[in-house]
């Protein structure tokens, strides 16, 4: 495997450690304390989630894409749902996309609370964390109105979703969204601008673009890189086309393009970013009709196949879905962002120290729930 | 049974070669369609070498009269034959919309895909494995170019006995886990890759998970699957 | 000081026993035992301070209770005994290939280091166990003795990660003692002894002849002391040795149970005592803000004991707040800015005392 230098050790962090985010297994060979060579092993939380959807039917898969991103699930069922109706021919209807949409982008902005929060506690800031949390916690208790579920909701069904928006939904995501936007400020002081973290994450872990596009990494880590690429901007689906927002790039600010600070900055603005899609979305809400009239009684989509890419919080995810023309899929495979996201840590951790190491690996944000399936 | 099969597959398979594909995707079996397609692609090779040139791949389209707007995959598959002829086998229409590639020729085309100008495919979207029945695997490419933003997707066909791709890994750096992955749940081999183990199974499992006729072990390491399965939906 | 004046009444009380040795024994021992309380309390009090000052800032409450024996306390005062019972019940795990000899001697190592600085720390006017006149630079000397311990406890756990731990915690040790001592300097170049009483004397008369008032210079060199003892506790920001979510728990992974307790004990007892030291050095330790009013002997305990926990406050408050600090950056901050600074500082305020007397 090459030549060994003297003091080489190969550390093993292990698939139970406290910062990698799941079960990960990293063989990390060091020299000294700079890193020579990662090797990521995968594969402890295989469920075998794609030979299950070939053996139930179109509505069934649906818990099931929960289960794979587990922070980010109303994105997994956005992402089956458009996939499946786009292949039967199916149109929902106005208030459906809307809620669709609110359900999203809530969900984008939990799942970015949880991937800085974590990237705070892995560089060693406790607080942030916390506060992160608390408000999380406010978005999770909205989903509860919804659905009843606080991290699996099963909530966006193939034609419509499981229930329509409770009384008072629309009065207490403007509270939340009233509360919340001044938190990013206090976020932005706390940690983002501080100048220990900067250290610690800036000029460090550098992407160059064409090393993440040749190893698909999509999303925030794209972006962060200076990509300007965003499917709902780029190849629109449901009614992203409607709302104004901007799509944040990593421009180098305080190092070099591309680097951990750089990727984390763009998820802070993109929780931004969500806010004002959600606002615009709230208020054009439309306030009748049926949310269930559109769903098929029976999914039976023609034969074919069709793969299509939907932007959930981690990147590109896309379903690649086969029917032969019954109920049940032939071949249903997903394209997880978290598995291209870990594939280029080896790349672009060489060199770095071993603390280093877990900064990169926090600023990719994966979920092993997606990378094994 | 095979012989009324033979003959509806004869008859699909003139039918197709005047241009009406409907009578092939019309059938419901399966396997039958498969085996009618596979005889079709046989019939269009025996027919391009009676003709000469290969500028006839344009006939290989399915509808029967023809767009004013070419689709990308039917622009994309002119543009192959132009670099590598003989590669395309079949570029279907809309309802499966990708092209057949060879694969002896997959090792000469991948780089074109990447570095020509006019194609300049460079990212790779996702490599999915197929079991299609009656011993045939295949490979799926979902490709995606950046700058000039279009896609298309790329199907290799092998047989179950001699399952060898060439291994793209090199081309883009994310063919190699996803690689990993196809050849952990079908077991194609990816001929030049440079580590080819498995990915989400450990690495001493034994068997195939994906495909069609997978029978899971008994037991693995002492751990026994239960053989009363009730209650179990 | 108190063990001579001690020494003498058992003399005076037990003539029977006068001119023994025994009287000597009973003389040290009867102030350690006390001082082992002392620090025992202390670690007590700070434990719950540190939850719920940290609770705090992170917008939850921390440990709660209803009442004496119902959960932990009213306010969770009794949280910190259960945690103590817990820890002493514990089953003692040495693991099978670590060094079991060293295994056993670190926790005392660290200890004893922390332990015999504490003797010599002024509570106030005659209020000190061993009143040398070298006293700050005895402490300054025995507060280096932990490091031992440390990398005993990194090398004798047979873990890669405990070796690093120890390594990098003994470096960092090691070379944040430079700017404390050189910041300390700038003290003992004002008042011209190196006795922590005698310091204090120096600053007597309420709040502005307090030193780390007295000149920019001296103001510097108290920051530049805090820092460094941040850093020479292992707290974060500079707390790699035991960063949890790097390392998961660097040197002292492989202890549990009491052993482990001990670890945690010198650490806040080392807190104790370079809080003691920068209230000495720069806030006149046990002098009262007001000259002339509140400085009987019992008050100057309070004053002395309300400043370091004002310090310590600050200590928590920078560990809730700020990141982990990577061990290349750590050893920047050391030896490219702080040392710097410190020697500069030296020069400054002998400059200025020239200038303005």
């Amino acid at each position: 495997m090459g030549i060994i230098h003297g003091e080489e050790m190969v550390l093993n962090i292990g698939p139970q450690h406290p910062s990698t985010h799941g079960v990960l297994r990293l063989k990390v060979r060091t020299d000294g304390e700079v890193v020579s060579d990662i090797y990521p092993v995968i594969g402890y939380l295989h469920r075998c989630f794609e030979k299950h959807c070939e053996n139930v039917t179109y509505e069934q898969v649906i818990p099931y894409t929960d289960r794979c991103d587990y922070v980010a699930s109303m994105n997994n069922n956005l992402g089956y749902a458009i996939t499946v109706e786009e292949l039967m021919g199916i149109e929902v209807p106005e208030k459906v996309e809307y809620i669709r949409i609110i359900m999203a982008e809530f969900n984008r902005i939990a799942s970015h609370l949880l991937a800085l929060g974590t990237y705070g506690l892995d560089v060693g800031a406790f607080t942030p964390f916390l506060y992160m949390f608390r408000d999380r916690e406010r978005i999770l208790d909205m989903f509860e109105l919804i659905c009843g579920a606080r991290l699996l909701y099963n909530y966006i069904w193939v034609g419509g979703v499981s229930h329509d928006l409770p009384k008072g939904f629309v009065e207490t995501a403007y509270g939340f969204l009233d509360y919340f936007e001044p938190q990013v400020k206090e976020y932005n002081n706390l940690l983002t601008y501080n100048k220990i973290f900067i250290e610690r994450t800036a000029d460090v872990g550098v992407m160059p673009p064409d090393v993440a596009i040749s190893y698909g990494v999509t999303g925030p880590n794209l972006r962060g890189s200076g990509v300007k690429w965003d499917i709902r901007k780029d190849e629109p689906y449901s009614i992203y086309n409607k709302f104004d927002f901007e799509v944040p790039v990593g421009k180098g600010e305080l190092g070099t393009v591309g680097d951990c600070w750089d990727r984390y900055w763009v998820r802070m603005r993109e929780i931004e970013e969500s806010v004002k899609i959600l606002r615009q979305a709230l208020k054009a809400l439309p306030k009748g009709g049926d949310v269930h009239q559109a769903i098929p009684k029976k999914i039976r989509p023609p034969k074919g196949s069709i793969y299509k890419r939907t932007e959930s919080p981690r990147g590109d995810l896309a379903y690649y879905i086969t029917s032969d023309g019954t109920p049940k899929p032939y071949r249903l495979k997903m394209r997880s962002p978290a598995f291209t996201s870990i594939s280029v840590l080896n790349e672009i951790s060489r060199g770095w120290m071993l603390s280093d190491v877990i900064a990169i690996l926090g600023s990719l944000d994966i979920v092993l729930g997606e990378i094994d399936r | 049974m095979t012989d009324d099969r033979d003959k509806l597959i004869s008859e699909v398979v003139e039918k197709a070669l005047q241009g009406d594909m409907d009578a092939i995707n019309n059938i419901e079996d399966r396997v039958t369609r498969s085996k009618a397609k596979a005889a079709l692609h046989k019939a269009k090779k025996a027919a391009k070498a009676v003709e000469s040139s290969a500028s006839d791949a344009n006939e290989d389209k399915t509808e029967t009269s023809p767009k004013a707007e070419q689709t990308i995959h039917q622009k994309m598959a002119i543009l192959i034959e132009e670099k590598e002829s003989g590669s395309v086998i079949s570029q279907e229409g809309e309802e499966e919309a990708c092209i057949y590639i060879k694969p002896e020729s997959w090792e000469s085309l991948a780089p074109i895909l990447r570095n020509d100008d006019a194609m300049d495919f460079d990212s790779l979207q996702c490599i999915t494995g197929m079991d299609m029945g009656e011993g045939i695997l295949e490979s799926r490419y979902n490709f995606h170019s950046m700058k000039l933003r279009h896609a298309i997707e790329i199907r290799i066909a092998v047989p179950m006995e001699k399952p060898d791709i060439y291994s793209i890994e090199q081309i883009w750096r994310i063919g190699d886990w996803f690689e990993r992955e196809v050849y952990d749940m079908y077991g194609i081999i990816f001929t030049g890759h440079r580590n080819l183990k498995r990915m989400l199974l450990p690495d001493d499992w034994e068997g195939w998970p994906l495909r069609k006729d997978y029978e899971t072990p008994q037991s693995y390491h002492g751990i026994t699957v239960p053989k009363v399965k009730e209650e179990w939906e | 000081m108190t063990v001579d004046a001690l020494y003498h009444w058992l003399n005076e009380t037990f003539p029977f026993l006068s001119g023994n040795e025994i009287l000597i024994v009973l003389a040290i021992l009867i102030p350690s035992v006390a001082l082992f309380m002392v620090i025992a309390v202390n670690a007590l009090v700070l434990v719950y301070a540190e939850r719920k000052v940290s609770a705090f800032m992170q917008d939850r409450v921390g440990p709660m209770g209803q009442g004496v024996g119902l959960h932990a306390g009213k306010w969770g005062l009794l949280q910190t005994v259960a945690d103590a019972l817990k820890l002493i019940s514990k089953e003692d795990i040495i693991p099978r290939l670590a060094d079991r000899k060293l295994f056993i001697m670190a926790p005392f190592v660290i200890f004893v280091g922390a332990f015999i600085a504490v003797i010599a720390l002024p509570f106030g006017e005659t209020i000190i166990i061993a009143d040398m006149n070298i006293g700050i630079f005895y402490i300054l000397a025995v507060s280096s003795f932990g490091v031992i311990g440390l990398i005993l406890a990194g090398w004798s756990s047979n873990n890669k990660w405990s070796l690093y731990g120890g390594m990098r915690s003994a470096a960092q040790i090691i070379s944040y003692e430079i700017p404390a001592g050189l910041s300390l300097i700038t003290v003992i170049m004002l008042t011209e002894t190196l006795s922590m009483q005698g310091i204090i004397q120096y600053q007597s008369g309420g709040l502005f002849s307090w030193i780390v008032f007295s000149s920019p210079f001296s103001f510097i060199a108290f920051i530049v002391y805090f820092i460094a003892a941040i850093a020479e506790t292992n707290r974060t920001p500079f707390d790699i040795p035991e960063a949890e979510s790097e390392l998961v728990g660097g040197f002292h992974t492989e202890y549990s149970g009491m052993r482990w307790s001990f670890f945690f004990l010198s650490e806040y007892a080392n807190m104790l005592v370079v809080c003691g030291v920068a209230v000495t050095g720069f806030l006149g330790g046990w002098q009262s803000p007001i000259p002339g009013y509140f400085n009987t002997a019992g008050w100057s305990i309070f004053w002395f004991i309300s400043k370091i926990l004002f310090l310590v406050f600050v200590m928590m408050w920078v560990r809730w707040t700020f990141p982990r600090l990577r061990v290349d950056q750590l050893m920047d901050i050391c030896w490219k800015y702080l040392l710097p600074i410190a020697l500069f500082n030296i020069f400054g305020v002998g400059i200025w005392t020239l200038i303005f007397g």
